[in-house]
């Protein structure tokens, strides 16, 4: 069955299985591999990307569920070879050990920031409360977001 | 692998038109429950019929005594909305706790409603609100029901096969307040352990609670209206300690509820806590002259 969906800029047409999840097409047929499958049940937010401005869960998401719809992913935060800055400002501000999580933690921040550029730090904390992460303690995420939102250029 | 057939109609009346032929459709919202029960194989699904798409769904209008929420309006959205928080406050607060951030933005009231869990949370504030439940079925036609008569069991509801929750009804209730609160298992994404709603009208005049409503979720089987605990606090004042009012009528509660349970012992302690947030939360709405 055919699938229109928009990812990072793309227009793709492509024969889906009615079965698969989101999560499953960008990862398998579209090789976009940063999205995550962790727990598979929307709890560890391993999967998460932006859909049409808002952070899901790609696991929970019926893939026929996306036609006609914007999709950001972790790839598609790279401009021309260079990171954009919330990604710079995880690996400046240490917000990224066993790297895991870093995919889907940093969708649910741009997601954060492309409504609200300059969140308190309760915001940043609501937008990554599904998003577990073992290794950081939260810390340095909520501190390299804080730093973007705060810098000359601001949060977007 | 059983293939599926699947269907995005994009309106009511496309999705009226199609659903007689369609054998055993299995909706979908938001997804947030039914993929888990896919994946757990407790629904083996042959045609998927997606809501998504039927943007007529989604809205929340105020009208003259009521407002109304389309039955596909995100936990986002009712959290968000300056009219659910001014009439139906509670509502807002339970749409905000419902798990993540990602939760939040797929899950829809009408699939938790669907779902009928005994801790879905938009359910309390409902039963606490008085809330109807618009149906349309395959010919058409248009039910409304409580929201009591929707849900009847335990993750069961009494939906005909083919009978789609289009919108969700509440009255509004001048110089109405509302709280509601939850104990989760989780810090962040909770499933509720308990919940509690309150709603009530308090005439500052002369500060007496009337028309008092409480409901409790994750005690038994649905949720459900409590008349004894609502009576206690009839006609009491908040200068008196409401709470203490409460806490033998709670305890009873408690006991018929889940006597003999493993959870009785750890619920029996925990709603006094609970019932405490939730009266703090519904001042704090007098004080600031919310709903
Ligand atoms: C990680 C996680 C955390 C969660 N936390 C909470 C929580 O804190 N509180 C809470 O209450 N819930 C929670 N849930 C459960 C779930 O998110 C909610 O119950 C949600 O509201 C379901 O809505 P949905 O749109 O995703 O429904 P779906 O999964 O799409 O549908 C659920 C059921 O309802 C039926 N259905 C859906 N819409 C309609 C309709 N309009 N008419 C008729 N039938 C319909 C479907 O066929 C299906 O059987 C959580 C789930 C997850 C995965």
């Amino acid at each position: 069955m055919l699938l229109n969906m928009r990812v990072n800029g793309i227009n793709y047409a492509l024969d889906v299985n009615p079965r698969l999840r989101l999560l499953d097409v960008l990862r398998e047929k579209l090789s976009l591999t940063g999205a995550k499958e962790g727990c598979g049940e929307g709890e560890c937010g391993g999967c998460t990307i932006i859909l049409d401005g808002l952070a899901v869960n790609s696991c929970l998401v019926l893939a026929h569920q996306a036609e006609g719809k914007e999709i950001i992913t972790i790839e598609g935060l790279e401009k021309d070879g260079e990171l954009d800055r919330l990604q710079q400002s995880f690996i400046d501000k240490g917000a990224v050990q066993c790297g895991y999580c870093t995919p889907g933690m940093l969708m649910s921040c741009k997601a954060l920031l492309m409504k609200n550029p300059n969140p308190s730090n309760e915001e940043i904390k609501e937008a990554i409360e599904g998003n577990l992460c073992r290794c950081t303690g939260y810390i340095k995420i909520i501190d390299a977001v804080r730093a973007v939102a705060d810098s000359k250029e601001g949060g977007n | 692998m059983e293939k599926w057939a699947f269907y995005s109609p994009q309106s009511l009346r496309e999705l009226i038109e199609h659903l007689a032929e369609i054998h055993n459709p299995c909706f979908v919202a938001g997804g947030t429950d039914l993929m888990i029960k896919i994946r757990n194989y407790k629904i083996k699904p042959t045609t998927i019929v997606n809501l998504n798409r039927i943007h007529e769904m989604v809205y929340i209008r105020k009208e003259d005594e009521a407002i109304a929420i389309g039955a596909m309006t995100t936990f986002t959205q009712i959290a968000e909305s300056p009219i659910v928080n001014r009439y139906a406050r509670c509502l807002g607060q339970s749409a905000g706790n419902v798990g993540s951030k990602q939760i939040r933005n797929i899950a829809t009231i009408g699939g938790n409603i669907a779902n009928a869990a005994p801790c879905a949370d938009s359910i309390t504030s409902l039963m606490a609100l008085g809330a109807r439940v618009k149906t349309i079925n395959i010919w058409g036609e248009i039910h409304e029901k409580p929201i009591d008569d929707v849900i009847i069991g335990r993750e069961e509801n009494n939906l005909d096969e083919k009978e789609v929750i289009i919108e969700i009804r509440i009255p509004t209730l001048e110089g109405g307040y509302s709280a509601f609160s939850k104990i989760g298992s989780r810090t962040a994404v909770t499933i509720s352990k308990l919940n509690m709603a309150i709603v009530l009208s308090y005439n500052k005049a002369d500060a007496a609670i009337e028309c008092p409503k409480v409901a409790f979720g994750a005690l038994g089987p649905k949720p459900f209206i409590s008349d004894a605990v609502a009576n206690s606090i009839k006609g009491k004042k908040f200068t008196y300690p409401v709470i203490d009012v409460i806490k033998p009528v709670l305890l009873k509660e408690v006991e018929a509820s889940i006597a003999g349970r493993a959870s009785f012992p750890y619920k029996r302690e925990a709603i006094m806590g609970l019932a405490e947030n939730t009266l703090n939360l519904l001042m704090d709405g007098i004080k600031e002259g919310g709903y």
